[in-house]
Formats: C-alpha cells, structure tokens, sequence
C-alpha cells in the first residue's frame, strides 16, 4: 500500500528534518505515529498525502512510484487517500455538512446521493444538530469532528490523520477510534499520528515511533 | 440548505471585494463613455464630410457699395444658367435674401443693419454622387458670363475639416484603447487579488484530489459572473447618460451649439453591451490562467 525507502526530507538548506526513513504499511494495517514535536511526524504525513516530494529516496503509494508517476496521475492517487489536517483546514464560508460533502462532490456526485451518508457520519461523530453550522461557529473539537468525517467520508483506501483526537474528551476520542477501527474494519490503512498514549494502549494496532528524523519500530500489530 | 449548488459555492464571496466591484464599476462605465464617444465623433466626422461634399456653391460678391441690384441679379441669373448647363450638376439653388441674411444671423443678430449690408448672393450647386465636374473650366465660363461671380468647391475645407474629423475620431479611438487597456488591467488584478486571497482552498482542493480544471471552473465561473454583474452595471449608468442626451436631442434642447449632441442612436447604444462582455471574458480568462498556474506551482 505504502512504501518509504531511505527517504530524506530538507526544508532549503536547513537540516535534515527526515533522515532514511524506511517502512511499508501493509494494505488494511493500522499505525500509530509518535513522537516528540518537532521530530518529523507532520512533514512525515504530509510526503505520504503528496503534499511534498521528498528530497531524496523512494516512496511508492499504490503501486505507482512517485518519482516516475506522471503529475496528472496524482489526483486520481490523492482521491484514493483521506486526510485529517493538524489545523483541521475547514472552508469556513460552508457549513458543516457541505465542508463534509465536499470530496464527494470533487467524486462528481449528486446532493441526493450522498445527502443521507454526510447526515448518518455527522450524526456519528456526535455533530447531528450541527449539520448547517458554519465552522468559525464550532469549538475546536467539533472542528475536529468536522475535519475527520470529512476525511473518511469517501471511505477512502488509505486514512492519515494528524493528532486526530487532540481537541476532544475521552468519550469523543474512543468514538473516533471506533470509528477509524470501522474504517479499518471495511479495508482502509490507517496511519495516525498522535501523541495520546491512552488511545495507543487501547488499541492492538503497530507504533511507529519518530525520533529525530529517523524511524523506529516500537511495537508490531497484536493479534 | 442553501438552494445553489455546493459547487458554485466553494469559491467564497470575500468580505473586502465590494470596493473592487465598485472599481470595476466605475472603470466600465468610462469605457462606455469612450467608447460612445467615439461612436459619435465617427458619426460627427461623417455628417461633416457629407454635408460639404459633392456641393459647389457660387458667390456673386457686389464688388462695391451701391452697386445696381439688377447687375447683380442679372450675373446670378447668368451663373445659375451656365451651372444648370453644366454635366455632373444635378440641381442649382440661388438663395433667397431671407436664407443668405438667416446665415450672418448668429452672428451680427437680426437688426435693419443685415438688410443695408451689401451680402453676396449665393448659388447652391449639387453635384451627382461620383460624377468629375471640371472645376477650373467652371470658373471661367462663369467669369466670363458674370465677372463678380467666384466659385467655391470647398476643396480647402474638406482637406482641412477631413484632418480635423479623422483628429477627433482617432484621439477617441485613443482614448478607448487606453480606457480599454486600463479596464483589463483593473478586472485582471482584482481576480488576482481575490485569488490570492483564497490560495488557501485552492491548496485544499488540489490536496483532495481535484483536478486542475476542476478548481479552474470553480474559480472562473464566479469571477466571470461578478465581473459581468459589476461591468453591466457601469455600463448602463453610461448608456442612461446617452439616453438622457437622446431624449434632450429629440425634445430640442441643444447643451452646447455647434457641436453635435452627446447622444447615441437606439443601435448604436447596443454597443454598450460589448463592456460588460469583454470585462467578464478577461475576468475568466485571468482567472483560468492564474488558477491553473497555482495549481501548476504546488507539488
């Protein structure tokens, strides 16, 4: 599904803010992410949801090669990935069930089929009274709730979500995780950056841990 | 739920685009009026042109005070025998004191002085469209039938009035090109500024897959239509500004003598439709170009 060989990351001429990062993410796997801030996690995300190339190294997502895919491909390869923003990034002129529906409508679907599907996941995350209300007009957490349903919302083949459960009380972090463990459930990878051990410690699922720019493997997914 | 479609709404309208609007506004309305100015000045410049071509007129000039009248009448009756004998002429009009004396009326007024003052007798000759009447031979057939009478063919007005026409017809054709200049480059910074304003969806867009094309159109058709709503405005203003020119032309009020009146004739006001036009084109377009080179700059 994923896959980073000695992949390096600079920012101009600073340091090296990723060094020989190496690691697969099996397809239907699910990931924890940690590590001190400042150690590499977001710019981590942010390579693997094609938001930077790497300034040198591998990375295959897919199947395709990213170095040798072809720049239009990357679109029909972002579609297939979902992602939860650190700073939510929620278009705040759209209420909240359109900031939902907005990668459906990128899909190319129609209001009336996905109308149902964005009312059921909002109510799931607990926003069902909040449908129509504009984001400057949520909390932080509902924020977040917002930006999550947004990500899974096309069920789509792999998940990154950065800190997703930052902003939220425990009753509201455990829903979220059974939401992702759902998602994962029905064939999703999953990689989610955190720095909440409770919510690692719930869960079966592999840590990844991020120190200094360099991977290491902390713990293997439990049966 | 909002009635409109998701997709017409993803590009916002921003908060601080209303003084742009009133920019686009006040530059289109500019263009219509250059551009309705220099439909007239064209119109102008072509009454003018025609009025005096294909015209002669003869002058029978008493050479000095007191003068016998029936000398006088005699050489015009003379003048306009040989102008009616003469090919290519197709209609001679001696003026009547009354006409000759209404001409030096805006000038020395209508007082018992015009009718002591020793006026030429003037002849109105028309010449048939394309036909060459041999002016030189004119003159002297008609110097030698009536020796006061002098022939004008205008010829040294018309070069003179051609250059002023086509002066005041290209200064305004000018004129619109820099307004018109001036205006694309308004509509075009004012949907760069609004562009860069939400660089920020148009980061999120192109993150959740969204092809260029499709962040293009959902940029595009909101400025196209913005622009189109703020450019008809402007230029309705300017064409109610004719109208109103129109409407005082046809009740007969004349705002400035001698020069032609600042109104447009109902086709000629279509024309104000081509601002709006030619304002929301260049808004789509700068809009599509600079979409689709943000997106191009992003991995």
């Amino acid at each position: 599904m994923v896959r980073f060989e000695n992949v390096g990351m600079r920012f101009g001429t600073g340091p090296e803010v990723l060094r020989d990062v190496t690691f697969t993410l099996e397809a239907g796997s699910f990931t924890f992410l940690t590590g001190a801030s400042g150690a590499g996690k977001t710019t981590l995300l942010k390579l693997m949801c094609l938001g930077e190339p790497p300034t040198r190294g591998l990375i295959n997502l897919f199947g395709h090669d990213l170095a040798t895919t072809r720049r239009a491909e990357f679109p029909n390869l972002r579609r297939r990935i979902g992602v939860v923003f650190q700073d939510f990034r929620l278009l705040a002129h759209l209420t909240a069930f359109e900031n939902v529906a907005l990668p459906l409508q990128l899909a190319g679907n129609e209001a009336e089929e996905y109308e149902k599907d964005v009312d059921e996941l909002l109510g799931w995350v607990g926003l069902g009274d909040k449908l129509h209300v504009k984001p400057p007009t949520l909390s932080g957490g509902e924020q977040q709730r917002v930006a999550i349903a947004r990500a899974v919302v096309a069920r789509p083949d792999l998940l990154i979500a950065d800190e997703p459960t930052g902003n939220v009380d425990a009753d509201i972090a455990h829903r979220l995780i059974r939401l992702f463990a759902e998602l994962n459930r029905l064939g999703t990878t999953i990689l989610i950056a955190t720095h909440d051990r409770n919510l690692i410690e719930r869960t079966k699922a592999r840590e990844m841990r991020l120190v200094d720019g360099r991977l290491v493997e902390l713990r293997t997914a439990r049966p | 739920m909002n009635a409109k479609p998701l997709r017409s709404r993803i590009a916002p309208r921003e908060a601080g685009a209303a003084p742009l609007d009133v920019v686009i506004v006040i530059m289109a309305f500019l263009a219509a009026l250059a551009l309705g100015a220099s439909l007239i000045a064209e119109r102008a410049a072509q009454g003018w042109r025609e009025g005096l071509a294909g015209r002669l007129t003869v002058q029978i000039i008493p050479p000095q005070a007191g003068v016998a009248k029936d000398k006088i009448a005699r050489e015009t009756q003379a003048a306009v025998a040989i102008l009616k004998s003469t090919d290519g002429i197709v209609a001679v009009t001696p003026l009547s004191d009354a006409q000759i004396q209404s001409l030096v009326e805006p000038w020395i007024g209508d007082g018992a002085l015009i009718s002591d003052l020793p006026l030429p007798r003037l002849i109105d000759a028309v010449v048939s469209p394309g036909a060459m009447v041999d002016v030189g031979g004119l003159a002297l057939r008609l110097k030698r039938a009536a020796p006061d009478a002098v022939l004008d063919d205008h010829a040294r007005w018309l070069v003179r009035l051609k250059g002023l026409a086509d002066g005041i017809v290209w200064s305004a054709y000018f004129i619109l090109a820099l307004i018109a200049v001036a205006t694309a480059a308004t509509v075009a910074f004012a949907t760069r500024a609004g562009l860069e304003a939400h660089h920020d969806i148009v980061a999120l867009l192109h993150q959740m897959g969204a092809h260029a094309g499709f962040i293009a159109r959902t940029f595009e058709w909101h400025y196209l239509v913005s622009t189109l709503f703020a450019a008809t405005v402007g230029a309705f203003c300017a064409g109610l500004l004719f109208s109103l020119a129109r409407g005082l032309e046809l009740a007969g009020i004349e705002p400035v003598p001698f020069l032609p009146p600042m109104a447009l004739h109902a086709w000629e006001l279509v024309w104000m439709a081509a601002i709006p036009l030619a304002a929301a084109i260049i808004a789509w377009a700068t809009a599509r170009v600079s979409v689709l080179a943000a997106v191009s700059r992003i991995y």
